[in-house]
């Protein structure tokens, strides 16, 4: 071998090794975003199109959940309220800088917050916070916040994924630049494309372990499974019936977590025979919630419930139990004067995948006590203006919601989303009391109160709540199997290969 | 001739005005309409009214139809509800980047498919003819999104050569779309050159029957001459209009193809445009590909007719 020959291979090889120093690799995380807004996402968390795949990571609240749901101090250190709980005040997290290198301080909190209100953003979340009258800037690490009534549980309103504090004044463009105080910042944004983020070298918890992380439009979600095989992805949601594609490789990890979505059969209350409670007690208690999640979403895959519509993570859900009884809602249809049995009519629509089967298997359960169901399906299009809230029997399907958001949106007597018509004196003290008492403990007591009685008298029948699904790369670390608005972003890391 | 491009020309605008009526009426007999349909849930009360009010469905269908059918004779295509943007602008791009991988997959499956076709007729019956033949069979038979599936698999994950889904904007630059567009194209281009391939197969077989290849054949000219002189061209003009349809199908094809691979074309713009239900964006997109359909059978007819005289007698 010539010398020159050496020379080359040492230089080549030099060059291998050089290429290959694990040292030097940026840490890229890659998700897909799924277009459901079709390129309408916006940055602005408020917006009705958020684009809430990024905005989770940019953004940060006041009070996050910890691991068991309960609230926890994010951009707020502390807070506390007056004895009425008609004003809550927030001690703020101090040397926060925003993405463009402003400070974070009360204005901040109160333009946010005040925003929100505004009835030309048409935002989901001005009827969630309504009860806030205004907010007051006592110094800058100090905001109070002033209610037109008691609410005790305005921490854990705060925990909604979307109220994520925005720059004093920045209202009108924060929907493109989407400047926040969160883990990593906005590189480039094209919801159709690829929008990039980067890691906030200043963030207050410490720079995120990403270097940056990658957003692809990936509407389809067989294509997004390919991609994610494809090692195209770090990180995909998934629906029940894509686990085995997954299961037995060593090269993915996949997580299932509490998420709180339900599918529910409504009883109108207010339409003959359903406005006697123990017909809509029978119609509930004969079914079998644990054979009914199984068929539905298998083992493991959700929490059985007793028609509570809290999600089974969440610190104010009532712990009942209510095994399948056939014998008891036999007697109450005879007591109710149907000694012989029912006649029902439920309707349903193909709107989202098992909300048929849904009814299917409710049909057979009940058939054991009595209760002949018919099933009518309706067409999907046209199904929450013409059927829902119309039928006398009707599915329904929910995403989760923080229990005091959803027992008052949707049971308390004559609210916008009251889809059983329901209305109970009682049940409405039981949220008033809770919203009024300032110990936790004892608005826990009363949130459980109006759930036990929805349970034994409500119009909805909701038998489980379902879990989600995602799968990771096997490299990813640092992310729990726990809800998206849970996820630590600044934690998660990727081990070196 | 110029009559019957005429004639040719007029019927297939009444096509066009008959495809527009029927997508027009399609959509009318679906339950619900583009608001209940756009807003969901919320779809309720005023919400509903006043998305009527703007979109002016609260007037007789006949009378939307006459002023959509207007404005779109005008070049205005309307707005799509979900995206809040003119419906020219977003599927202007997406026609283009559809174009693209139409173009890649047309120009390697013709050339393809000629070449394949003429040497399985020139070897009829031989072993290449039987593999040739079962593999396109194969290719004919397995549908877009199973070997679009298994080309990823093979090529994406096992071989790791390229990238399984196309992860590119709808704006890039053309040069990214080709490379980009080489797994999707190749799904395309296995069924088009399939169906095409056959197709010259067989009328490769016609022609080397025919009297006037048995007179070369006496007359000793070479075989070379034979096949590149008097079989192929003869052969190419039954093959022409298949081509035309297999084009037309082409746009059918994409909007599997362009769904599993994420491509952002007019397919997979389709497909969201359905799941958002964003009806006056379907309802362009719709008459997008009817248009295509016509314009491509209508080229095909008049490029029939003008290689080959004998078509054109049927003139009275």
């Amino acid at each position: 071998m010539t010398a020159a020959r050496v020379f080359t291979l040492a230089l080549l090889l030099g060059t291998i090794a050089f290429a290959g120093t694990p040292a030097m690799a940026e840490k890229l995380f890659k998700r897909a975003n799924d277009l459901s807004y079709g390129g309408k996402e916006s940055l602005d968390p408020i917006s009705p199109n958020r684009f809430y795949e990024v905005n989770d990571m940019i953004y940060s609240r006041l009070i996050r959940q910890d691991d068991n749901g309960e609230p926890a101090p994010e951009l707020a250190v502390s807070w506390s309220a007056n004895a009425t709980a008609t004003e809550w005040t927030f001690k703020l997290q101090d040397g926060v800088k925003f993405h463009d290198g402003s400070d974070f301080d009360a204005a901040d909190v109160k333009y946010t917050i005040e925003r929100i209100k505004d009835p030309a953003l048409e935002s989901p979340v001005a009827s969630v916070l309504d009860f806030i009258d205004h907010v007051e800037v006592v110094d800058p690490l100090t905001a109070k916040f002033v209610l037109s009534k008691p609410h005790s549980g305005l921490p854990l309103l705060l925990m909604d994924y979307r109220v994520r504090m925005i720059r004093d004044g920045s209202g009108a463009e924060v929907k493109k630049t989407g400047i926040g105080t969160g883990p990593f910042k906005l590189e480039s944004y094209d919801p159709e494309g690829q929008t990039v983020l980067v890691a906030n070298e200043n963030y207050w918890e410490g720079r995120p372990k990403l270097d940056k992380v990658i957003f692809t439009a990936i509407p389809d979600s067989e294509a997004r499974n390919q991609a994610m095989l494809g090692g195209q992805l770090n990180y995909n949601t998934l629906t029940l019936d894509q686990i085995p594609l997954y299961k037995d490789n060593s090269g993915f990890i996949v997580q299932n977590y509490p998420a709180g979505g339900w599918f529910g059969l409504v009883f109108r209350t207010d339409t003959a025979p359903y406005t006697d409670p123990k017909i809509r007690k029978a119609m509930r208690i004969a079914v079998d919630r644990t054979e009914m999640m199984k068929l539905m979403v298998g083992d493991g895959n959700g929490m059985t419930g007793c028609d509570q519509p809290v999600k089974a993570n969440d610190p104010f859900r009532a712990k009942l139990d209510c095994p399948p009884d056939i014998e008891g809602a036999k007697k109450l249809l005879a007591e109710a004067g149907y000694p012989d049995g029912i006649d029902i009519e439920v309707h349903t629509a193909d709107l989202e995948p098992g909300m048929v089967q849904f009814a299917e298997v409710y049909q057979q359960q009940v058939a054991k006590a009595g209760i002949r169901a018919k099933i009518t399906l309706a067409p999907s299009d046209g199904y929450w203006d013409d059927v829902w809230m119309k039928a006398p029997v009707a599915m329904t399907s929910w995403s989760a919601r923080p229990a005091d958001q959803i027992l008052n949106e949707a049971y308390r007597s004559g609210s916008s989303w009251n889809e059983s018509y329901y209305a109970n004196k009682s049940y409405d003290e039981e949220l008033d009391k809770a919203r009024a008492s300032i110990d936790l403990n004892e608005a826990r007591k009363h949130y459980q109160e109006a759930q036990r009685i929805l349970f034994e008298e409500g119009g909805t029948f909701i038998p489980y709540q379902q879990n989600g699904l995602r799968v990771l790369t096997a490299d990813v670390t640092g992310l729990k199997p726990l809800d998206e608005d849970y996820i630590r972003w600044h934690l998660v890391d990727m081990a070196d290969q | 001739m110029l009559a019957l491009i005429l004639r040719r020309a007029g019927s297939s605008l009444l096509t066009l005005v008959l495809v527009s009526m029927l997508v027009f009426v399609g959509l009318e007999a679906m339950p619900g309409d583009a608001c209940t349909a756009h807003l969901g849930r919320d779809g309720k009360g005023a919400v509903l009214e006043a998305c009527r009010e703007r979109m002016g469905l609260n007037r007789p269908a006949a009378e939307r139809f006459i002023e959509w059918g207007g404005r779109l004779l005008q070049g205005d295509l309307g707005t799509s509800m979900q995206r809040d943007k003119p419906i020219a602008e977003i599927v202007g791009w997406r026609l283009r980047n559809t174009i693209v991988l139409s173009a890649v997959a047309v120009l390697v499956g013709i050339p393809l498919a000629i070449f394949l076709g003429v040497i399985a007729g020139l070897r009829r019956d031989g072993s290449l003819d039987h593999l040739i033949s079962s593999l396109s069979i194969i290719a004919m038979t397995i549908p877009e999104f199973i070997s679009a599936t298994i080309l990823i698999l093979i090529f994406a994950v096992s071989l790791g050569w390229t990238s399984g889904v196309v992860t590119i904007g709808y704006k890039a630059p053309v040069m990214e779309l080709v490379s980009a567009s080489i797994l999707p194209a190749a799904t395309l281009t296995l069924i088009l050159a399939a169906h095409i391939m056959r197709m010259v197969r067989s009328s490769v077989i016609d022609v080397l029957d025919s009297d006037y290849v048995l007179m070369a054949r006496l007359k000793g000219v070479p075989r070379r001459q034979i096949v590149w002189r008097h079989v192929v061209p003869n052969s190419l003009l039954p093959a022409i209009s298949v081509i035309g349809l297999t084009i037309a199908w082409l746009l059918g094809g994409v909007v599997i193809v362009e769904s599993v691979f994420n491509y952002p074309g007019l397919g997979r713009l389709a497909v969201d445009a359905v799941g958002d239900r964003d009806l006056p964006l379907v309802q362009a997109i719709a008459l997008l590909f009817g248009l295509t359909y016509v314009v491509t059978n209508l080229l095909s007819d008049l490029v029939a007719l003008f290689l080959n005289p004998r078509l054109r007698t049927f003139r009275a």
